[in-house]
């Protein structure tokens, strides 16, 4: 023991516990440590009292479940918080839930399906590309996250997709044609669709010509309508649920993911977000009960997507998408892709309607809606092309909010003036009445309409330091309506460069 | 169940501040494992054990609106704790088949009940213990997350497993004195994540 030696110092080990094993001090005390019997106990007791130390061992000693040769902890999660933290799935861990290949070049096998590829991976499921041995063919197989194939809720849900999605028959939607639950890792086996999303396409080549999202938009309504008569909401429509196949104009609709027929008790309680944000409802995304026309509103915005390249509702954060989804209103196509013609943006619009009941009332019914612009456009009858400013006098919402937007701005800065004009201090005394408005205040209102709210704002703060008590309420009051008003959304398109 | 389903914005949207919305995913990240267990333990099956989880992590959603509407309420994440420390000892002193109730007064009564059977005590010991034990998986698990496997390993083998350091560092091709920084870097870390939790739930 060399307890004397100047190296011995709790602040060295303090440095072993808590510092950067990169800095030099640390592989200096590190290397003490090595030899130092006193400091490897002194180190000990730093960390933790023996009496921590002793709890610990008998709290994470191993208990049913957990794997103690790793060292690993098995802790229960819910399937909807699995989900909700979608953990990446790795090839090796697939590999390991399918059997070994026949031929080498393949993965391997999953009965009588030999694997040749992985397709994609997604927080429920993994899509792999297989060759039905028996059959001949080449097919598309949904393997259950290996996560999600121990938690019986999810087997569950899986089994309930799978018998759910094989009960639809139509041109418009991937055949399903085998399902196996009763397997450890429960699959099922679809047609397999040579071609690519939706989503890959408008990546790669931007917008569409209003022609293929009239065609994809009609084929998509079409099998939803069929999925519908079912009595199924699909829930997950969106541009990687779309799929475009090659060599002909046919779209299929996939995934019936997180479909349930509408009746079903729901699993949820907490933490799922079933759907992907950018394309879900407004009633999605509160949670509330929703039914086949939350799926009308997700094809508003595949149409959207179509048209822009991008979806209706964008932020940074899921969150954020949310939020929008429910209290913002979309920006019009047309602001985005002049090629799109009033029809199309009306029906994007009716689709994206918040409240359901102002929506299409079915698919069958945005179908025919879509084969009659598309008719025209064949006729050669439809105008596609049209001035911005010939679109302004029609009454949209957007119109009219800009329109209340602005009166309501006009209406602040008139009540400002006002109180500017009976209260500033520039003014004679004499003229200083009341800390009420004059009647005639709102005919002041054009000569402010020029400002903007921060203007005025800062109008506003630059007035005298210590106004009368009266006015100062007044002025509050004031400010309060102001900072109301510049976080009102459509501000933010109005005015982006307002911003502080 | 009838419940509305939730959604974890939903849920935030509910809550007063982001610190609120953090309170609720470590809630739930301890109290789901936690409960499954004790599930378990009282004989239910596992599917039984993850509708249980489920009842009582709804019961406590239902009741946060109570929370939010108190003037003088106190932190969330502590009345998270306490609440749900109710209704699980709650659940665990009742008879085996015993299920708990879907209806708004059931759980508000279940909350406020005062305790009046014999094995309250009891319970309320094997909720602690088994809490306690949770949480030490609870920052082991986050811990483990932080630090490289070799690391993880030569803590487990001489803290958990209690083999001699010098055995466990020549196995792992490690000097005596990384293994003693490595484990008393990972206690120490387990223990501050634990201190720091149990002060915000006080």
């Amino acid at each position: 023991m060399n307890t004397s030696s100047p190296s011995c110092s709790d602040d060295n080990l303090r440095l072993l516990l808590d510092g950067d094993e990169d800095d030099q001090r640390y592989r200096h005390a590190a290397s003490h440590v090595e030899t130092c019997s006193a400091c490897q106990q002194r180190l000990t007791e730093l960390s933790a009292d023996a009496d921590f130390w002793h709890d610990q061992q008998v709290m994470l000693r191993p208990i049913e479940g957990d794997l103690p040769e790793t060292g690993t902890l098995v802790r229960h999660r819910s399937l909807e918080s699995w989900t909700w933290h979608a953990h990446p799935i790795e090839e090796s861990a697939i590999k390991e839930m399918l059997s070994p290949p026949s031929h080498p070049e393949m993965l391997g096998r999953l009965g009588r399906y030999e694997i040749e590829r992985i397709i994609g991976t997604g927080g429920m499921g993994i899509v792999l590309k297989g060759f039905d041995s028996e059959l001949n063919r080449p097919v598309a197989i949904k393997l259950l996250a290996p996560h999600l194939a121990r938690v019986g809720a999810a087997r569950q849900r899986f089994a309930r997709e799978a018998r759910a999605a094989a009960a639809v028959a139509h041109e418009n939607v991937v055949p399903i044609h085998n399902v196996e639950s009763d397997h450890a890792q429960p699959f099922l086996v679809m047609q397999f669709i040579t071609g690519q999303s939706l989503q890959a396409r408008v990546d790669r080549e931007g917008p569409l010509s209003v022609r293929e999202i009239l065609r994809i938009g009609l084929q998509a309504a079409s099998g939803l309508a069929a999925a519908h008569a079912q009595g199924l909401v699909h829930r997950d429509v969106k541009p990687a649920n779309i799929l475009l196949e090659d060599g002909v104009e046919r779209v299929y609709l996939t995934d019936f993911g997180l479909a349930r027929t509408t009746d079903d008790a729901s699993l949820t309680y907490t933490g799922t977000v079933a759907g992907t944000p950018h394309y879900m409802s407004p009633e999605q995304a509160d949670g509330r009960p929703l039914d086949h026309r939350s799926d009308l509103f997700s094809l508003g915005s595949v149409l959207y997507f179509m048209a822009t390249g991008h979806p209706p509702f964008r932020a940074d954060r899921p969150m954020g998408v949310l939020k929008r989804t429910c209290h913002d209103p979309h920006r019009p196509v047309w602001e985005h892709n002049a090629e799109i013609p009033d029809a199309l943006s009306a029906i994007i619009d009716r689709l994206l309607e918040k409240d359901p009941s102002r929506r299409f009332t079915s698919a069958a019914q945005v179908q025919t809606a879509m084969e009659a612009v598309l008719a025209q456009i064949q006729q050669g009858r439809l105008l596609q092309r049209r001035r911005r400013s010939t679109r302004w006098p029609k009454l949209r919402w957007t119109t009219l909010t800009l329109t209340a937007g602005l009166a309501a701005i006009l209406l602040v800065a008139a009540l400002l003036v006002a109180v500017f004009m009976t209260e500033s201090p520039f003014r004679s005394p004499s003229s200083s009445t009341t800390g009420k408005l004059p009647p005639s205040a709102p005919q002041l209102a054009p000569e402010a309409s020029a400002d903007t709210p921060s203007t005025l704002l800062a109008q506003l703060r630059s007035l005298d330091p210590s106004p009368p008590d009266q006015s100062q309420a007044e002025l509050t009051r004031l400010e309060e309506s102001l900072d109301r008003l510049e976080s009102t959304p459509f501000l933010e398109t109005l005015l982006p460069a307002e911003g502080e | 169940m009838t419940q509305s389903p939730e959604t974890r914005e939903t849920l935030i949207r509910r809550l007063p501040n982001a610190a609120d919305a953090e309170a609720w995913d470590v809630f739930v990240e301890i109290y789901e494992p936690l409960l499954f267990r004790l599930g378990r333990g009282k004989g239910l099956q596992q599917a039984d054990a993850e509708d249980f989880v489920q009842e009582v992590l709804t019961a406590v959603l239902r009741n946060i609106d109570h929370w939010v509407a108190d003037q003088q309420r106190g932190p969330f994440r502590a009345w998270l704790f306490r609440i749900a420390q109710n209704l699980a000892v709650n659940f665990l002193t009742r008879p085996r088949h015993q299920r708990l109730g879907s209806g708004d007064s059931q759980v508000a009564r279940m909350l406020h009940a005062l305790p009046t059977r014999a094995n309250e005590n009891e319970s309320s010991e094997l909720f602690l213990r088994e809490y306690r034990r949770e949480l030490f998986r609870w920052a082991a698990d986050h811990v483990r997350g932080q630090v490289s496997e070799r690391q993880w390993r030569v803590f487990w083998l001489t803290s958990v497993d209690q083999r001699p350091i010098a055995e466990v560092a020549r196995e792992h091709d490690m000097s005596a004195g990384s293994v003693y920084i490595a484990r008393s870097r990972i206690t120490k870390r387990i223990r501050e994540m634990i201190r720091r939790h149990e002060e915000h739930t006080q």
